[in-house]
């Protein structure tokens, strides 16, 4: 172990990463996907450097080759690996780019063959035609609308401890070969009663790519993806990617006040939304992070712009969604109908061409911190989500993480901080935001913290006690808090609008911005969505604070145009006005920032 | 017997008396000043100030007294009419409102407060003006002694709500609560754009009042028997639906048998608010607003620049001259524009008493109409009118 341990660390310098990149640059022919983005993930090398990788056919790295991965970071391969026997050079170079090939894989789930009839037979609303489906996806000639597409992974059902499992297994293997002719990764998704090891072993037999397990951690001799629920995610696994099920399908669901969400003034949306989860998760995984949730079951088809918007949902958060279609898409297409498809795989394809967006830190003035564990996760959760559907920008602070930041960079850049946890935090960490308090910042917390200080009551009606301490204000509540939309909303008011950093006209439901900023400071990027469906809305315009020097907007269908900033005699901040023609589902505005900011 | 008086209800309950409900003959009048201004800046602070001198002066309103100025900032912070803010289409500018307040000011106001019941807002006004990105600043430094009230909150104080009985019995609810900061003014001036609306016809310096009613008592999901401490939702189901009645705190409705359309119900709720809570000074501006209802809607409104306002010191009489400015008659009836699915308001508040809608009864000063009508039915798309039922018929 110690000596995998040294391995992973040359494997991180820089200047081993370096010499990486240059021992795979001198080969002449590398069987290895092109990945424009590692030497930027690895931070060191060049851009250039990596882009010197070679395309070639899939091919699949036998497990007892993987045996020496089994640190459990890098213990996953996909496709484009190639095994390479070089006597001498001690850097695995295929292990460096395997870890970061799964960071912008981005995969379909594939449910056919009988363990899918199996299970669906028992459901509600299953007929001839879903087995049909069902059947025709088993068939390799299936794949063919995946040509020409970024989808690179497939994930078959594989196990799930029914009687089927063998047969699924069996028959699916001209399935899975034809997806390595075509270049595609094959994850077997198993689930259920199924025996892992069993499972594992037919899919090293199979020649799988790697299997997505429920909660297994650990080496397992062969890739595995630990999927779990979002309360149960086991938070410190090393695997090459953590998938989260318990998902919900983005979209305005109901309006609160009874009215329906286009009733005007009167209809405020209320808007389901993975961002948050993502958000929290990305904030403590390093491994890249899979969504998993399908289309709504019922009558209603999700149409092809719903899909583009679950997508988006993930991807503004810095997930991926598993992408999952409905039993009516997946007959059309094996049937040759392919329209629907068009804008899912534009739109899989446009964040596949900006995996770097993922590595943005988030600009929100708010921190929220806590363990994200049991009644913990429950609440402070919702007030993430709350605090995400009223567009309140905030960042994810993990209490681990806090303690082991340097002082001052756990909450630089903040302005007030939400501690809601039932426990108090450890001394060190209380002491650091009492810092950030007396420094001028606001804390809100749960009436555990305690009070001290003046009495500074705001001009609203709130379930806090404010209190001047040191050149801050720390808002304690007067009872246990329980009701997480007030705490959110009460956040918001207590920072005062007067601190805003972005306002966005004329989106119907909208919610759920992103406004982040690069690692380097140069960029910041503003990500809008709004989950409307059909309702008609006027021109857009985006506000901001902050001026940039330049900025440009891009979409899922259109190359990326230059916005000019307006400026407005009476009001603060600058305003872009967005195209007409601007794509109402998804946007990102890329500010290139004044030197200041950066 | 002195305004305070009167609004709080001592007289008026003894004079419903006496009077009928129908006193149109009797509705006062008063002189209306119309003037050209196609700019927000210096332009309108020089021509409201020339309108008030038409008017008699200012002074002799306001001076040593606490004026309230009823600003309109309805529907969402974040809908706009194309890419123009608020304040250029729907929304009272704020430039506007820091330039009546320097003069009310410069007139010997006493106190000046700024009020709005601000959409769904548990938080003081100035936030809300913050979130849909106004700065406060403009109003507040236009004057000393000025003061922004949310009245859709609970009035500071040990009163938080005080009674304004409608005179000659109300046509829909006999009494209103209101914030204590309208009984705690003097004078009350209703600041405004000239629109139409989709409900009521048209959005005046009266239809301005609608929003005085707390939506802590007024609005959707309040308690049965007490105000919510903050508001949860619009008027609809009290207001525009008549569904429930407000908490049984505060006065019910006259009629529970009367129609349960917005068309009836809203332009009566108005009425009786003009005649409660009198206007003293009405202020519309018409340089820049929207044609086609009160809040944008795609394909239906249009931004417009009719480059003019209309002031005066009585409401009724200023909304009918600010209605023949719009190309509209003010003496249309219900079923006529712009009337087509709704009472006229101004008939409904004339025969309140509250003052005469005849054109024929009304001095016009400054400008006059014919020189300054801007036809706002021939801009916009077709006209959306909201069916008994509350929502729009496509």
């Amino acid at each position: 172990m110690a000596s995998r341990l040294r391995l992973w660390s040359r494997l991180t310098r820089p200047r081993a990463v370096a010499r990486l990149v240059r021992w795979v640059s001198r080969t002449e022919r590398v069987e290895v996907f092109p990945y424009p983005s590692t030497a930027k993930h690895t931070g060191a090398g060049s851009i250039d450097a990596a882009a010197n990788f070679v395309a070639g056919p899939a091919q699949v790295i036998p497990a007892e080759a993987l045996q020496w991965l089994r640190l459990g970071v890098l213990q996953c391969a996909v496709p484009g690996l190639v095994q390479r026997e070089r006597d001498g050079d001690d850097l695995p170079a295929i292990a460096t780019r395997e870890l970061m090939q799964f960071e912008n894989v981005i995969p379909l789930r594939w449910p056919s063959g009988p363990l899918e009839i199996a299970r669906r037979e028992k459901s509600e609303g299953f007929d001839s035609q879903i087995r049909q489906t069902l059947e025709r996806w088993h068939d390799p000639a299936a794949l063919e609308f995946l040509k020409g597409t970024a989808i690179d992974c497939i994930v078959i059902s594989w196990a799930a401890g029914l009687l089927a499992d063998a047969e699924q297994q069996r028959t699916a293997a001209p399935l899975i070969e034809a997806a390595r002719q075509q270049n595609l990764a094959v994850v077997g998704w198993v689930d259920g009663t199924a025996d892992h090891n069993a499972a594992i072993a037919a899919a090293t037999a199979a020649g799988l790519t790697a299997v997505a397990i429920h909660g297994l951690h650990g080496s397992s001799g062969f890739p595995v993806i630990t999927w779990s629920d979002r309360a149960d995610v086991a938070w410190d696994s090393t695997a090459p990617v953590v998938a989260i099920c318990g998902n919900v399908w983005p979209g305005v669901s109901l309006a609160s006040g009874g009215a329906d969400a286009s009733a005007g003034p009167t209809g405020v949306p209320w808007l389901d939304s993975n961002g948050w989860c993502i958000q929290m998760a990305r904030a403590r995984l390093k491994a890249p992070l899979w969504v998993v949730f399908d289309p709504p079951a019922g009558p209603a088809v999700p149409s092809p712009q719903s899909y583009v918007k679950a997508i988006c949902d993930s991807e503004a958060a810095g997930g991926r969604w598993v992408i999952s279609l409905d039993d009516n898409l997946r007959s059309g297409l094996a049937a040759g109908n392919t329209a629907a498809w068009k804008d899912i795989a534009s739109a899989a394809s446009f964040f596949k061409d900006h995996p770097d967006w993922k590595s943005y830190r988030s600009l929100g003035l708010v921190g929220v911190i806590s363990d994200f564990a049991g009644s913990d996760f429950d609440l402070t959760g919702e007030i993430l989500n709350l605090m995400a559907r009223r567009d309140l920008l905030f960042r994810v602070i993990w209490k681990s993480q806090a303690l082991t930041q340097a002082i001052d960079q756990p909450f630089s850049g903040l302005r007030a901080l939400v501690y809601a946890d039932a426990k108090l935090p450890e001394p060190a960490l209380r002491r650091k935001i009492t810092d950030f308090v007396e420094q001028g910042g606001l804390l809100v917390a749960g009436r555990e913290w305690g009070k001290a200080g003046t009495p500074a009551p705001p001009d609203f009606q709130t379930q806090f006690d404010v209190l001047a301490v040191g050149k801050g204000r720390l808002a304690v509540a007067r009872n246990a808090i329980d009701d997480p939309y007030q705490l959110a909303g009460e956040t918001q008011l207590l920072l005062s609008h007067r601190n805003d950093l972005v306002k966005i006209y004329n989106s119907p439901s909208s919610g759920c911005t992103r406004y982040t900023v690069s690692p380097d400071g140069k960029t910041a990027l503003l990500q809008c969505l709004s989950y409307a469906d059909g309702r008609r809305a006027g021109l857009r315009t985006i506000w901001v604070r902050d001026r940039h020097r330049a900025t440009r907007m891009w979409t899922i269908e259109a190359p990326p145009v230059a916005l000019e900033a307006n400026t407005s005699e009476d009001y603060a901040g600058v305003e872009y006005h967005l195209p007409a023609n601007a794509t109402q589902a998804y946007l990102a505005l890329e500010f290139e920032r004044q030197r200041r900011e950066a | 017997m002195n305004r305070r008086q009167f609004v709080s209800g001592l007289g008026s309950a003894g004079f419903a008396m006496i009077q009928p409900v129908r006193v149109r003959a009797s509705a006062p009048t008063a002189p209306v000043a119309i003037a050209k201004c196609k700019s927000y800046g210096d332009e309108f602070l020089a021509a409201t100030a020339k309108m008030f001198d038409q008017l008699g002066g200012l002074g002799r309103i306001v001076k040593g007294k606490t004026v309230t100025i009823k600003i309109n900032l309805t529907g969402g912070e974040t809908t706009r009419q194309d890419y123009l803010p608020q304040s250029r289409t729907i929304w009272t500018h704020p430039r506007t409102v820091g330039s009546v307040i320097h003069l009310l000011d410069k007139a010997g106001a006493r106190r000046i407060r700024v009020v709005e019941g601000a959409w769904m807002w548990p938080a003081s006004l100035e936030e809300f003006m913050l979130k849909a990105g106004w700065d406060p600043s403009l109003l507040l430094g236009a004057a000393p002694h000025v003061e922004l009230v949310n009245t859709n909150l609970p009035y500071k104080g040990k009163k938080p709500y005080s009674r304004f009985t409608v005179p000659h019995g109300g046509l829909l609810f006999p009494a209103y609560d209101l914030s204590t900061a309208f009984a705690e003014s003097d004078v009350l001036v209703s600041m405004n754009k000239i629109k139409e609306h989709g409900t009521a016809g048209v959005t005046l310096s009266i239809k301005n009042l609608f929003g005085i009613t707390p939506a802590t008592i007024y609005g959707n999901k309040v308690p049965k028997d007490e105000p919510a401490p903050v508001p949860y939702a619009g008027r609809t189901d009290i207001g525009h639906m008549g569904s429930r009645q407000p908490p049984t705190c505060s006065p019910a409705e006259k009629d529970p048998t009367s129609p349960r359309q917005a068309g009836y119900r809203i332009p009566r709720i108005v009425a009786d608010l003009a005649a409660a809570a009198p206007v003293s000074l009405a202020i519309l501006e018409g340089v820049e607003t929207i044609a086609g209802a009160e809040l944008p809607r795609p394909g239906t409104t249009e931004a417009i620049s009719p480059g003019v306002l209309v002031a005066g010191t009585n409401a009724v009489t200023t909304d009918a001259v600010a209605m023949a400015v719009m190309g509209l008659d003010p003496m249309a009836d219900r079923g006529k524009a712009p009337f087509e699915t709704c009472d006229n308001t101004l008939r409904l508040a004339e025969e309140l008493g509250v003052g005469t809608r005849d054109l024929g009864q009304i001095e016009v000063v400054g400008e006059s109409i014919k020189d300054v009508v801007f036809k706002f039915r021939e801009h916009g798309g077709p006209r959306q009118w909201r069916p008994p039922g509350g929502r729009r018929n496509a």
